[in-house]
């Protein structure tokens, strides 16, 4: 038979560890890119290092996972410390990380960026969701530690420039474990009670610091905490140019405590100015306005009216006293007019010598009264002449005036027709015979 | 027209709230378009706002009062809830 020894598995996997055990250090960091990370809901991480050739199998537990601020994603470049192990049931190796840190930038570096592209992405710095400061703040809320320099920063430098707001102060820590989620609980407590602290604004900060010191105002809770605050809060962290994650979310920024005095509350003197120039400005107004009416009443007064009031009166008299005058005076010289005009009318007629004009037409008159009469007269003889002439003419020519020399005129009695002819009557007709001097006989036709 | 407010009812004016009344008197005067009656009142108005604005800027608290919650141990009464 040969030498050969036969091991079982859990032989040679137990041997492995223990060299390994040997021959490795103790502990040592490894460089690698993360693939196929695994968070275990155990709260374990499972994942693989590699690099371009190989890849080493990596187990990081929960409780040492919590304390890393970034969020491990795969390809990402990272220093990982710990131990290999040779887990012997699994017949693999495995580095279990206790420590994870990315490549090339810090973690909380790392951390910070993740956190504000995620906030950034919710909208958490939107402008549209800060809030106005309150010009004139007269209760001042502040957060932030009671030991320490800030505090005193930023009262010293409210009471500078704003003496008349009243400061309230709510201590926390701000740092180290726990610490945003105290500041947050603050925040949230002081909104809670407002209707009864009634505090204009907030002011949140502290003092310069490594990254480390100020991380728990780079951390969610906050942020959210200062962005649901119904009070404006400003945020007043670190130095100049420390800018964290309560800065992009708060209402305002004070880049470090002393300037939080600067944001929060103006300028006393400057105010007082204003006041001033308001007095004045309302005093000119005022003035102005005053002098205006003023004027207007001395106008008013200096008016003719007001000197002499009864310059109205004596105005009138005096017109009425000159119509007067005008009155008189064109009626008398109407007057004279008229008089002149009869005058010369009366002058024009005595010219004509009336009188004897008149006996002289007088005399006229009756020659041709007399012609007249005369004319009339031998008119009258004429006329009377003819018409005797005529009568006479006339009576000559009466038929009844033959009648005295014996002719008689015969009519039917009947009729009345005259009878001219013995046709004209029949033997037995009555007859009617007028004879000289309107005398009348009857007769009967015995005979034709 | 303009407010008829009492005396002490300005007295209870926030600083803010004083100044935009104070502002607004300001300019109605300017505009000119007030009763002489009128711009006397609101003239005397404005001098209580001023007065009163300076009022509130010259008290001066050197207390800082603390407000933390009731559990925690402060010197303060929070009790009162710090209504002052």
């Amino acid at each position: 038979m040969s030498e050969t020894k036969i091991y079982t598995v859990s032989q040679v996997n137990t041997l492995i560890k223990i060299v390994l055990e040997e021959s490795l250090p103790s502990r040592l960091t490894v460089k690698g890119e993360i693939s196929d990370w695994k968070h275990h809901s155990s709260g374990h991480c499972y994942f693989y290092l590699k690099d371009e050739t190989a890849i080493m199998p990596c187990v990081m537990w929960a409780s040492k996972f919590r304390t890393i601020k970034f969020e491990p994603e795969d390809g990402m470049a990272v220093f990982a410390a710990g131990h290999i192990d040779v887990y012997i049931a699994g017949g693999k190796y495995q580095l279990y990380v206790d420590k994870l840190d990315p490549a090339g930038v810090g973690a909380l570096q790392l951390a910070f960026d993740q956190m504000v592209r995620k906030l950034q992405s919710e909208g958490l710095f939107d402008e549209a969701h800060k809030k106005a400061l309150p010009p004139y703040p007269m209760r001042i809320g502040i957060v932030t530690s009671e030991s320490g320099a800030a505090v005193h920063d930023i009262t010293d430098s409210i009471r500078s420039r704003w003496p008349c707001a009243k400061l309230f102060l709510y201590p926390v820590p701000v740092q180290g474990e726990g610490a945003a989620e105290k500041i947050a609980a603050a925040l949230r407590d002081i909104n809670r009670r407002n209707r009864k602290l009634r505090l204009d604004v907030l002011i949140v900060g502290r003092g310069g610091g490594s990254l480390e010191d100020l991380w728990a105002f780079n951390e969610e809770v906050l942020a959210r905490a200062i962005f649901d605050s119904k009070i404006p809060i400003i945020s007043a962290v670190g130095h100049e140019v420390d800018t964290t994650i309560a800065d992009l979310v708060a209402d305002a920024r004070a880049s470090t405590p002393t300037k939080a005095g600067v944001v929060a509350v103006p300028d006393m003197q400057e105010v007082l100015s204003q006041l001033a120039a308001m007095q004045r400005n309302l005093s000119n107004q005022t003035n102005a306005r005053l002098q205006l009416a003023q004027q207007d009443l001395q106008i008013i007064l200096a008016g003719m009216l007001f000197r002499n009031p009864l310059t109205l009166v004596q105005n009138a008299r005096q017109r009425l006293d000159e119509l007067a005058v005008d009155l008189a005076q064109v009626t008398r010289k109407r007057l004279s007019e008229a008089q002149r005009k009869i005058s010369a009318r009366y002058e024009q007629i005595v010219q004509i010598e009336p009188h004897r004009l008149l006996g002289r037409k007088t005399v006229e008159l009756n020659d041709w009264r007399n012609r007249t009469d005369k004319v009339m007269r031998t008119i009258l003889n004429n006329c009377r002449m003819q018409l005797t002439a005529k009568e006479n003419r006339l009576t000559a020519l009466n038929p009844k005036s033959v009648l005295h020399r014996g002719y008689s005129i015969t009519t039917d009695k009947k009729t009345g027709l005259l009878v001219r002819a013995a046709q004209n009557v029949q033997i037995g007709d009555d007859l009617l015979t007028e004879l000289a001097g309107e005398n009348f006989i009857e007769s009967l036709v015995t005979k034709k | 027209m303009a407010g008829q407010k009492p005396k002490n009812e300005i007295g209870k004016l926030s600083f803010e709230e004083a100044i935009k009344e104070l502002t607004d008197i300001v300019d109605k005067i300017e505009q000119g378009e007030i009763a002489l009656q009128d711009s006397l009142q609101q003239y005397e108005k404005g001098m209580a706002l001023i007065k009163h604005c300076r009022t509130i800027l010259k008290q001066a608290e050197e207390r800082i009062e603390k407000i933390s919650q009731p559990e925690a141990k402060s010197q303060d009464s929070s009790e009162s809830e710090a209504e002052n």
